[in-house]
């Protein structure tokens, strides 16, 4: 950071505010996404840190998750800070410099609200899934007392009730969160990382390779997904392991359909003819050249998809099919669904979670459509 | 474009309107059912409703699965559909009254020979099957044959164990009167309460391996019982109509006109059926759906004593579980009276052995030494050399080998599922870490039974004994390549006592030999013994007359009757 | 056009099989086969091997396959242990179901997407626009079970029982008690009655793709010259918008069929079990936990059949709507 930009900084009176509110400045000057996560992020993880200051030794002592929460943590609050400052005090405060495609993208994103709301609640939800066992109220598996702490109504000391053995509801839910978020994002990994090298290769070498390939995916893709799923999970033991892969492997099929169009059309472009031209192998291509342009669409799909895999799974959970041993939010809805009448919250509360998640990922998704779309840029 | 989309409607809706009935067009069926519409047709006329309020109206029921095999008690068993067998559609040679002892049904009466080696049933002379054809000691005879013939592969075999299957273990000695013969044992009457006679002029010539697979089992039943089938829509429904020509000696013709039994595979939408008086009976509700019930003005909740129980199988061949000390120290640590006073909501028993309460042989066994004592519990596993070495919070043996189980269940079975993370939570307060793992029923009932594997440590099973009482696929060491010897039992003194209950007659002897053998067991201890779960019924009020008992929830069918304001 | 139809499911036959192969190596790869379900107190293993030889369970894998793969390409579909009857006896009876019910949720989804996603097109950036984009992506965003669990506490349970309203629809199956005996007209009326809440379920899925893709295509249509030059004569704007905007706005939107199809199919599984509704969702599930593997490959084959015939049929509508098309 340059002694000039500090000054400059320090002249427009934000080097203060953001010292001790981070994101405050930025709110101020309008950028109300970037400020508010900076906000919350700040405000909660110091409250969380100061509320816990007593049992850190505990959490840090249990398990891999302990220590990672507590990084996880610290990482941000200071992350947090730093940005906040650079950002009010860096060269221009505001800066534009990426122009490009991208940023193109990325200032249409920011302009559209409903989008940007979507991608705070993600952000927080995936900050809250890593630091959960500082904010867990309890231990999602112990059990209460069977004859007295079972079913038991939001109270404070169980905000969102007990279940069936007496277990807190919220504890499970934040629980839940890792697991329903983790199913998402790995699933929807698999399949774009598959999906997208079977796309580019079999749009790129074309001929006998494309039509078999695309055969295969045109198999799966017109298959309902739901009953490929529940044929093969039914039968094997269900592990978090097997389901996570089982809904990779069958979601891939999509991003490769979309992958291979785009690649179609890139194949003839004159950079990809050049980089031929220059003797480059197919591989090199692939990843360097084509891959990397056909991204926009597949960015899109693997937003909406791990909005969909959370939804499919609480589907999976319900025929009984989902994960087991671990609470997932699916899960959690599945079980709560027979206590409806006589203890509402157990699948109300999860319910909700997965609406509200579900629906950020496909506000983003949609977003992010029509940032990435030039045509619909206006 | 606007005449083809009318077009279309058109013809959706009148698929709406069409007969929703599905008709087989099975040659067999083809040939049949238009026998048993006559038959409906002449015995209507011959037999006119009594004039008398109580007549009249349709009864449907809600059961959450199909009836596996339908009206064929060859077929694989379903408890719901045996019983349907024995009260709605077919006869049974004999009946249970309230005290579960022998009554006439199909048999008039029955005389046993002073050995015991003979019994002589004599057959009423009014009933016929429902294409009218008299049922006779043929069809007995046909179906003893049948069912003991191996090629047909009778899902319970161990009913004929003591029964004569050669040629002469059966002979007619009249048109209504057919003699067995046995080598005596105990209880030799009871599987004829549950095995329902076959028509042999239908059936007479269809090979054994093709018996549970005809069509006569869900296409086109014909049964001799108080209702005669009149359609099946797969995984939908069953109608049944009133029986006209059903035997006054028995009760006549049932009350009402129609008998339904619908498939609703759902616990949430059987209860919803229910409250809002779609369906005049829930058959199994769950414990925690009892009070909803009790709440509703308009439904009577029952509840009644079963035969089944619920317990956890340990594999005995596993070295954690060898020991018979772990096994009962597991018990010891499980508070069974808080999981019956929670989970079943109080709707259960518990179990300490295989003797259901309300059995004439149940003498209270109390296994006092088992009750909830974590203290005991822990001091059996030190005992038998199962300590915490290393601080970990389990126990290892001398070898090192920690104190780790897992407990299977099956997919989509709450109870089950409750018992596994219960257990999990109770043993692990003692050093015992329990892993629940849910497997599909299929593969579970595969790993358990496959007596090479036995892919299991401790499994979440029911059973449901017969009156009968029988232990020995359970425990008996002959029987250790069963695939119901879960646990591999092998203890001289269960055999000598399994033995011997199986062909002791008398019931105060076999009494106090169950007693004796309880305690055996008990110190054996190959299962815990969960509960006896109460079987739990939510009935519409306007439906009268009402009795469910361990024999079962469709025992007095035929003579519920409706309220004939509310019809 | 005829040609084209033909060499398309021509090209099907090789995906319907495809897909019946993989499942019917993962069904065979499965632990425990139908003869364990049938395990009960009382069975030996004697018995067990009876069982598994008069259900042709017998036989080495290979040769299963082979002749399941012959004898459907006779269209024999041989035997379902479960329901005791050949396996396309059952399927007729439950397809039917599962037909009826998916088609009119279709109908319904398309026919309220259409009419919301207009709307939205029309109110583009208002309220009213984003409004209805987010309440759409709501119910798309929910479980489908938990919806109809909704659904059925709100329209059945409560409605009659507590509210007492004077309409309230019935929480599962398909007939009422007396179908049978009913008029032709209330017959229709009381299928309809057990269809509104299944239908509304899953059709509540469907309308937020549909809306979006209305949404955009419809303004991507209004900037077009034809309807520029429509404005431009002067013509209202009711007729600009039903007469030459919709019409071409609803092209692009019929490929959504084919795409929606097997999603929808994906939905009934699960709406069919929660409402009882005895289709071919409820009957794939069943058959799989009863390895009832002839009416599990039964069931998959019809299953990939319905998507390819619809995506046939998405394929003629669209032909049909759009001149411009030719198959060759």
């Amino acid at each position: 950071m340059s002694e000039d930009g500090a000054v400059h900084g320090l002249r427009r009176g934000g080097a203060p505010l953001t010292a001790i509110l981070p994101g405050a400045p930025q709110l101020l000057a309008g950028r109300w996404g970037a400020g508010t996560v900076a906000l919350l992020v700040w405000l909660g993880s110091w409250w969380v840190l100061i509320a816990r200051r007593h049992s850190l030794a505990d959490v840090w002592a249990a398990g891999w998750d302990g220590p990672l929460a507590i990084t996880t943590l610290l990482g941000a609050l200071v992350s947090c800070w730093v940005w906040s400052l650079r950002d009010t005090l860096g060269p221009g405060g505001h800066r534009d410099v990426s122009v490009g495609q991208w940023g193109l993208a990325c200032r249409a994103f920011s302009k559209n609200r409903t989008a940007v709301v979507g991608l705070i609640v993600i952000v927080g939800l995936y900050y809250v899934a890593l630091i959960t066992p500082l904010v867990t109220p309890a231990d999602p598996s112990a059990q209460g007392n069977l004859l007295t702490e079972r079913f038991l109504p939001l109270s404070a000391a169980h905000r969102l009730g007990t279940d069936q053995y007496g277990r807190d509801v919220l504890a499970r839910l934040l629980y839940g969160a890792r697991i329903s978020l983790t199913i998402g994002f790995v699933a929807v990994g698999i399949s774009v990382s598959i999906g997208t090298l079977v796309g580019a290769t079999a749009g790129y070498l074309g001929g006998i390779a494309d039509a078999v390939i695309m055969r295969f995916v045109d198999m799966i893709i017109s298959f309902p997904r739901l009953i490929l799923l529940v044929t093969i999970v039914a039968v094997f033991d269900r592990s978090i392991f097997l389901i996570v892969v089982v809904l990779g492997l069958t979601l891939w099929p999509g991003t490769a359909r979309i992958v291979r169009g785009e690649v179609l059309s890139l194949r003839e472009r004159e950079f990809v003819q050049a980089a031929r031209a220059l003797g480059y192998s197919t591989r090199r291509i692939i990843l360097r050249h084509i891959i990397p342009n056909a991204l926009a669409p597949v960015i899109v799909a693997a937003t909406l998809g791990i909005g969909n895999t959370i939804v499919l799974e609480a589907g999976l959970s319900f025929l009984g099919l989902g994960v087991a041993g671990t609470p997932s939010w699916g899960s959690m809805v599945a079980e709560g669904r027979g206590d409806l009448l006589n203890a509402w919250w157990l699948a109300t509360f999860p319910g909700l979670a997965i609406v509200f998640t579900v629906l950020s990922f496909n506000l983003v998704g949609d977003g992010l459509r029509d940032a990435l779309d030039p045509r619909l840029r206006t | 474009m606007k005449k083809e989309l009318a077009v279309l409607v058109a013809v959706l809706v009148s698929a709406c309107g069409g007969d929703a009935r599905v008709t087989s067009n099975d040659p067999f069926c083809q040939r049949v059912l238009p026998t048993v519409e006559a038959f409906l047709g002449q015995a209507r006329a011959a037999n006119p409703v009594p004039n008398d309020e109580r007549y009249g109206g349709t009864v449907v029921m809600g059961g959450i699965g199909e009836l596996r095999g339908g009206m064929n008690p060859v077929a694989p068993i379903d408890h719901s559909a045996i019983q349907h067998h024995q009260f709605v559609n077919l006869m049974t040679l004999i009946d249970y009254d309230e005290n579960f002892d022998a009554r006439p049904y199909l048999a008039e009466s029955w005389d046993v020979s002073e050995d015991q080696s003979e019994i002589t049933f004599h057959l009423r002379r009014d009933v016929v099957w429902h294409d009218g054809e008299q049922t006779d000691a043929h069809d007995v005879a046909f179906t003893y044959r049948t069912v003991m013939n191996p090629a047909v592969g009778f899902g319970n075999p161990a009913y004929w164990d003591h029964y004569d299957k050669s040629a002469e273990g059966i002979e007619v000695i009249d048109d209504f009167t057919v003699r067995m013969r046995l080598r005596p044992h105990a209880e030799f009457l009871d599987p004829w309460r549950s095995v329902a006679i076959l028509p042999e002029h239908l059936l007479g010539d269809v090979p054994a391996q093709e018996l549970a697979e005809h069509p006569f089992g869900t296409q086109c039943p014909v049964g001799n019982g108080p209702f005669v089938f009149d359609s099946h829509s797969p995984s939908e429904r069953w109608v049944f109509v009133a029986n006209p020509a059903f035997p006054q000696g028995l009760g006549g013709r049932p009350f009402y006109d129609r008998y339904i039994f619908r498939v609703i595979p759902d616990q949430t939408a059987l209860l919803t059926e229910l409250m809002t008086e779609s369906i005049d009976a829930y058959i199994t509700v769950r414990p925690n759906q009892a009070q909803q019930i009790i709440d509703n003005p308009n439904v009577d909740f029952l509840n009644f004593r079963f035969r089944n129980f619920v317990m956890v199988a340990w594999n005995a061949r596993r070295p954690q579980l060898a020991d018979p000390r772990v096994r009962r120290a597991i018990t010891m640590a499980t508070n069974r009276e808080e999981i019956v006073q929670a989970i079943q909501g109080g709707y259960a028993v518990v179990a300490n052995s295989s003797v259901p309460p309300f059995h004439w042989a149940y003498r209270g066994f109390g296994a006092e030494d088992m009750a909830y004592n974590a203290a005991s519990a822990a001091a059996l596993l030190d005992e038998a050399g199962w300590i915490d070495r290393d601080g970990d919070g389990v126990r290892e043996n001398a070898d090192g080998l920690p104190l780790a189980v897992s407990i299977k269940y099956n997919t989509g079975n709450q109870e089950r599922q409750d018992i596994a993370e219960i257990l999990q939570a109770q043993l692990g307060g003692v050093g015992i870490r329990v892993t629940p793992e849910v497997v599909d029923f299929g593969a579970l009932l595969g790993q358990i039974s496959d007596p090479d594997s036995r892919d299991f440590d401790g499994v979440v099973m029911g059973w449901v004994p017969e009156f009968k009482l029988d232990d020995m696929d359970l425990f008996h060491s002959a029987r250790t390549n069963e695939p119901n010897a879960w646990t591999g039992t092998d203890n001289p003194e269960i055999d000598r006592l399994l033995e011997a209950l199986s062909f002791s007659v008398d019931r105060d002897e076999t009494a106090r030999l169950w007693a004796e053998y309880e305690v055996v067991l008990n110190e054996e201890h190959p299962f815990t013994f969960f509960y006896f779960p109460d079987r739990l019924t939510g009935v519409n009020k306007r439906v009268r007359g009402v009795h469910m008992d361990a024999r079962g929830e469709w025992t007095n069918l035929k003579d519920w009757y409706l309220d004939p304001e509310r019809r | 056009m005829v040609k084209y139809l033909l060499y398309r499911l021509v090209a099907a036959v090789p995906l319907v099989l495809g897909i019946s192969t993989i499942i019917f190596f993962v069904m065979s790869a499965a632990p425990g086969d139908m003869v364990d379900i049938m395990i009960r107190p009382g069975m030996t293993a004697e018995v067990a091997e009876q069982l598994r030889a008069n259900h042709g369970l017998g036989q080495p894998i290979v040769v299963r396959y082979v002749r399941w793969m012959v004898d459907t390409l006779r269209g024999d579909f041989g035997y379902s242990v479960l329901h005791g009857r050949p396996v396309l006896d059952i399927i007729r009876s439950h397809l039917p179901r599962t037909l009826i019910l998916s088609l009119t949720a279709l109908a319904v989804a398309f026919f309220s997407g259409i009419v919301l996603g207009t709307i939205q097109a029309i109110r583009q950036y208002s309220w009213l626009d984003s409004g209805l984009s987010v309440v759409l992506l709501f119910f798309y965003s929910m479980p489908s079970f938990w919806l109809a669990y909704m659904l059925i506490l709100t329209f059945s349970l409560f409605a009659r029982n507590v509210w007492e309203w004077p309409m309230w629809f019935p929480a599962a199956g398909m007939l009422g008690t007396d179908h049978e005996g009913l008029s032709f007209v209330a017959r229709v009326a009381d299928r309809m009655r057990f269809m509104v809440l299944p239908t509304l379920s899953l059709s509540l899925v469907l309308t937020a793709g549909i809306a979006r893709y209305m949404r955009g295509s419809m303004l991507e249509v209004v900037r077009q010259d034809f309807v520029r030059t429509a404005r431009a004569k002067g013509l209202p704007e009711r007729a600009v918008v039903f007469k030459h905007a919709l019409r071409n706005a609803l092209l692009p939107v019929i490929t959504l069929l084919g795409l929606y199809i097997p999603v929808l199919f994906s939905g009934t599984v699960i709406i069919e079990k929660v409402f009882a509704w005895p289709g071919m969702g409820t009957l794939l599930i069943q058959a799989i936990e009863a390895r009832d593997y002839m009416l599990v490959m039964g069931a998959s084959f019809f299953f990939a059949l319905m998507v390819i015939v619809g995506n046939l049929i998405a394929d003629v509508l669209y032909a049909v709507v759009d001149p411009r098309i030719r198959y060759e």
